[in-house]
């Protein structure tokens, strides 16, 4: 196996409440991206997902967030003592970002030409030609029809199909090796999904580029990721790869697989997972799960650190009781 | 005789000169005891539909009958008793619910206009409808900033039940929602249909449109473009638009 482009080591980030309180908001997140992969990143609300999405970018200062503890590391760079000089090398240019809210996200007093050329250029000077070429030749790529008559337009001209894809195409101006995409298909709607989804794997296919993209919705990440990475309540509690998705090792990712509904008979018995996720700040000692799991016993709350099993190859859980539960 | 039934609605609005069309003369039918669904993309008219349908907006053309009679009498939509048969639950249970208010008080607040008790008697009836939904009396006293998007969206249900209506119009209820807190959502939702409520359900989540209804509308531009029952939409769909949503749902494991 070659070198993981990324790397996250038992990463934990601590956010800033008042000027002596400190929160954990992720406690452990340790998984890795190889390069070219696409890699799915699941767990309900709250669970830091998008906190970890913002280690990436080097943007978690502005939440008032730090890296606390452990290691992350982009293509052998260490990205948790970068400065800001070495992330304006990184940001756009090694390491892309599609947001989470495609409607808000292009700015609403700029046309669409403006910010393509903005993150085309990345503050260095080029000539205005070639940067109209390289805008048209991006919002080709994304399959946008017409694509002068919308570098003139304002967002609030394009549906929003069509701004998440203006988002993408920023993302892939520089041509990174990786793409951060948090929730790009959210509040849209199943075609227009179903197309994004498609656009994203074409654009890792023609330019080999990795892309981690942080869900919610797991037939969907299933559907299309090479393999998951289970967040909840600020840990990985599982590495799978999708097509193993039924041999999980941890109880939640079963649960969650069990959940859908898409399996279920109309009206028949759902599966539900009991209670609800535990909060940021009243997290349990020890498995943070196990107030919710069904296969439960005392010892899984004992309060020591949970470490990460290796399965087999792509395959990691931090459930303890993994052997006991599903055997060797 | 069908519970609620929409005869050649439309809806028209007008903004800066342009007039825009967003229910195209629409007939609509809910029969007692059943769950109809609305599917279809955004901006092509569903939740102006369902708005129609509680009274809310007043449709342009046509009418809507509850039980027979039209809903609206004069400027009045759903007098009187009428205004209890019916009742909504919204998109966002962010923003549904008063901020300032206790998620108790909320709820007490629908029993007391609609039922006239007193105070406590209201606050009783209140907490036994948020335990139904499966809120404890410790969460029942916090305000909906300290509850998660799944327990809020079960006191909005909670709320519109207060009174004892005969029809639920539920409008994208699990698109805020996780995937957990949905299937607890759903579970509330059959349980509500064995005892006898009906439902429009509106969403764009076909999974939970299957699972849920009996019937289903699909909607394109202020259209019906196709109706029937849900299995036959589901297993054979006739119309270019159902095939394509229909196509676009994920489905894991089944590869």
């Amino acid at each position: 196996m070659s070198n993981p482009l990324v790397q996250f080591d038992s990463l934990r980030i601590d956010v800033k409440v008042t000027r002596t309180r400190r929160l954990t908001i992720v406690n452990s997140a340790t998984f890795d991206v190889q390069p070219g992969q696409l890699l799915g990143l699941i767990g309900e609300s709250g669970s830091g997902k998008t906190m970890l999405c913002r280690s990436l970018v080097g943007t978690l200062h502005r939440r008032g967030a730090y890296i606390n503890s452990g290691s992350l590391t982009f293509n052998g760079i260490d990205l948790i003592s970068a400065s800001a000089k070495e992330w304006r090398d990184i940001r756009g240019k090694e390491i892309g970002y599609i947001p989470q809210s495609a409607l808000a996200g292009p700015n609403p007093v700029m046309t669409i030409g403006a910010q393509m050329a903005e993150a085309i250029q990345l503050g260095e000077k080029m000539d205005k030609n070639v940067v109209r070429k390289r805008a048209i030749e991006l919002l080709e790529i994304v399959q946008i029809r017409r694509p002068e008559i919308v570098l003139k337009q304002y967002p609030y001209e394009l549906s929003g199909g069509m701004k998440q894809r203006v988002m993408i195409a920023c993302a892939i101006a520089r041509e990174p090796k990786l793409i951060v995409a948090d929730e790009p298909t959210t509040g849209l709607d199943v075609t227009v999904q179903a197309e994004i989804m498609q656009l994203l794997k074409q654009i890792r296919k023609d330019l080999n580029t990795a892309i981690i993209l942080v869900s919610h919705d797991l037939p969907l990440i299933n559907e299309v990721c090479d393999d998951i990475v289970i967040m909840h309540a600020g840990s990985t509690v599982e590495k799978i790869p999708s097509a193993k998705i039924q041999d999980t090792r941890h109880p939640y990712t079963e649960a969650l697989y069990r959940s859908r509904i898409d399996l279920v008979e109309p009206r028949g018995k759902l599966v539900t997972i009991n209670g609800q996720p535990p909060t940021v700040g009243d997290w349990p000692t020890g498995c943070r799960f196990a107030g919710r799991c069904d296969y439960a016993k005392p010892g899984c709350s004992a309060d020591v650190e949970i470490p990460s099993i290796k399965i087999g190859p792509n395959h990691l859980t931090s459930c303890i009781r993994q052997a006991e539960i599903w055997g060797k | 005789m069908n519970l609620l039934e929409a005869f050649d609605v439309s809806v028209t609005f007008k903004a800066f000169g342009y007039e825009v069309q967003a229910v195209k003369n629409v007939d609509f039918v809910l029969p007692q005891g059943k769950v109809v669904g609305i599917v279809g993309e955004s901006g092509s008219g569903k939740s102006t539909f369902a708005r129609v349908l509680s009274g809310l907006q007043e449709p342009t053309g046509g009418y809507v009958t509850y039980l027979g009679a039209p809903i609206q009498d004069g400027k009045e939509i759903y007098k009187g008793e009428l205004r209890k048969a019916v009742q909504m639950v919204f998109q966002d249970p962010y923003s549904s619910l008063n901020p300032r208010m206790r998620i108790i008080n909320a709820v007490a607040e629908a029993v007391r206009v609609h039922q006239n008790p007193n105070k406590a008697e209201a606050q009783q009836i209140a907490l036994d409808l948020l335990k139904r939904m499966g809120i404890s009396e410790i969460d029942a006293f916090k305000y909906p900033s300290s509850l998660s998007g799944g327990q809020r969206q079960r006191a909005s249900v909670a709320r519109a039940l207060s009174v004892q209506p005969k029809i639920l119009i539920a409008d994208e209820p699990t698109s805020a929602i996780d995937q957990s807190a949905q299937s607890q959502l759903l579970e509330l939702f059959s349980e509500l249909i064995k005892d006898g409520l009906s439902i429009v359900l509106v969403s764009h989540d076909l999974g939970v449109i299957r699972y849920l209804t009996d019937n289903v509308y699909v909607m394109q531009n202020g259209e019906f473009v196709e109706t029937g029952s849900s299995s036959k939409i589901f297993e054979n769909p006739s119309n270019a638009y159902t095939q394509k949503l229909i196509a676009s749902i994920p489905s894991s494991g089944k590869k």
